[in-house]
């Protein structure tokens, strides 16, 4: 079997009977073997694991118990979620041997829906440092081209996804992790709203701003995956406790009647994006425009504003949790994880105040925006990935973050493929939409996605 | 804007705990003044209808 199915197909075949899960993750398992030497997307394959999950799956199968659409899909964990007996090292010689006695609790819902687990994932650096060279395992690679940069944190999960070693995986977000990598790799990827999913099991960087989601080839796929994933989970204090809804049940629906307000200024003037990026995003609206919804510019504060926030208190709340070690273990963490981290040493009480005051300010701010909206349009990155051995040290602090407005306020947003650049590598738009309303933005992403040709075309190593 | 010399920023790291180099306290400094930037940002006056009966500025007019 050459095709690299969806999540979505896969799940009709294997439902059917037509699809094998023990083929299927055969199939994955070669693919890996083959192409993740040039790719470094894996830091471990638990093949043992993978075909003991896939058997499971082919009995119920048999049997007709299949536990619903997840059940014999081939999965993987970006490394700081925790999984049971089985090596979580957040890429980091901090924590080389580290074997947690329990799966986080999304790592369980997976398993428990019937997924099958090919390994670990490679992340930058406890989700923050990275592209680094200095760390036990190199960083992962774009598949569109090796000598490109993936993004982070989710780098693996991008690159995996993206090259059809996994159909879906895990990622975090912090300020772009599960977005930015979705976007350089050219696949979907969704920042939930805040609370939506736990991030118990999940090595935190900042307490405040993280969130888990899935990625994967499609949206469609993604809505799949968080149905596995969301739910309330009382001992995450973030943890919403609400109805999961139907994360498909806009699949289809199209986007007649959405309003769409696009922050223009983000992507042209706060922090220009490339040609193609921009143009991607234009021929986007023009397809929202034309099926049927109100587009109109609106205007918020700077994209700089909103990344000062966030980020100041990322390092900060990554600084909480990382001065007991930091302070032994100083040279012991990679370059860039610790130098970014150490700058948190020059934050005082009244700046981590002033930080939270103007985040209050932007999260009412936002909040008025969509009043009338149901989507918010923006780039997801500013153009085609950089080389990797180019990606400057302060690059993620000097300009402004397409993708931190969304951590700072919680609200859910999606990164798609938009076609690709001068240099053949993938552009981007991000949809984000209100709290909860991430069935519509499942919907929305979806609707441009079938009508486009971008989801037919695979990097050429992995066709 | 209030600018971070090499000196302050390596005491600075020492009161936070943080063992370090002169390399190592060289190789953070451009970071540093990359966030007094943001601290910039963060510490620009809002108008008083930004945070209405929220806060209190001594300066707010």
């Amino acid at each position: 079997m050459s095709e690299i199915l969806t999540i979505a197909e896969a799940a009709k075949r294997i439902s059917s009977r037509q699809l094998s899960p023990v083929e299927l993750t055969r199939t994955h398992l070669e693919r890996i073997r083959r192409l993740d030497p040039q790719l470094n997307a894996f830091l471990l394959v638990t093949e043992e694991r993978a075909l003991a999950d896939a058997k499971a799956a082919e009995a119920r199968q048999m049997a007709g118990t299949l536990r619903g659409k997840l059940d014999g899909v081939p999965i993987a964990h970006k490394d700081i979620y925790e999984t049971a007996g089985i090596r979580t090292t957040a890429h980091s010689k901090l924590l080389e041997h580290h074997v947690p006695a329990h799966d986080a609790v999304t790592v369980k819902k997976w398993a428990d829906a019937g997924t099958v687990m090919l390994g670990k994932l490679a992340t930058h650096e406890f989700a923050f440092g990275g592209p680094s060279f200095d760390l036990p395992w190199p960083p992962a690679r774009n598949p569109w081209n090796t000598e490109h940069f993936t993004a982070g944190s989710s780098s693996g999960t991008g690159a995996a996804v993206a090259a059809g070693l996994i159909l879906g995986g895990t990622g975090s977000d912090t300020g772009g992790s599960i977005r930015g990598p979705a976007a350089l790799c050219g696949i979907a990827g969704i920042k939930p709203t805040y609370g939506l999913s736990s991030r118990r099991g999940i090595l935190p960087l900042a307490f405040s701003l993280d969130h888990a989601g899935p990625m994967a080839w499609t949206a469609e796929d993604c809505a799949l995956l968080l149905q596995g994933m969301a739910g309330h989970d009382p001992q995450d204090p973030a943890s919403v406790d609400r109805p999961v809804p139907d994360f498909t049940g806009d699949i289809g629906k199209g986007v007649k009647g959405l309003r769409i307000g696009v922050v223009r200024h983000f992507f042209e003037t706060d922090h220009r994006a490339s040609d193609a990026t921009r143009a991607g995003i234009d021929a986007a609206l023009d397809f929202f425009r034309k099926e049927g919804a109100e587009v109109r510019d609106i205007t918020l504060s700077p994209a700089a504003d909103y990344h000062a926030v966030g980020y100041l208190l990322m390092i900060t709340e990554a600084f909480t949790l990382h001065a007991p070690w930091m302070r032994k273990h100083f040279s012991d963490y990679g370059e860039l994880f610790r130098d970014r981290v150490a700058l948190a040493a020059t934050m005082s009480g009244p700046d981590i105040v002033q930080a939270t005051r103007r985040r209050r300010v932007l999260c009412h701010e936002m909040a008025d925006a969509m009043a009338d909206l149901d989507i918010i349009v923006s780039a997801s990155q500013p153009g085609e990935a950089p080389r990797i051995a180019e990606v400057p040290k302060w690059a993620n602090m000097e300009k402004p973050s397409f993708t931190m407005p969304f951590n700072v306020t919680g609200f859910p947003a999606i990164s798609v493929c938009t076609g690709f650049g001068d240099g053949g590598l993938p552009v981007s738009i991000q949809l984000a939409g209100k709290p909860f309303s991430e069935p519509m933005l499942f919907g929305a992403a979806h609707a441009y996605e079938t009508a486009m040709p971008w989801r037919q075309r695979r990097p050429a190593m992995a066709s | 804007m209030t600018t971070i010399d090499e000196t302050e920023l390596k005491s600075m790291l020492a009161r936070a705990g943080l063992p370090h180099s002169p390399e190592q306290v060289r190789a953070i400094l451009p970071g540093a003044e990359i966030v007094q930037r943001l601290h910039g940002r963060l510490n620009a006056p809002l108008p008083r209808e930004a945070e209405p009966a929220l806060t209190f500025d001594v300066e707010q007019k």
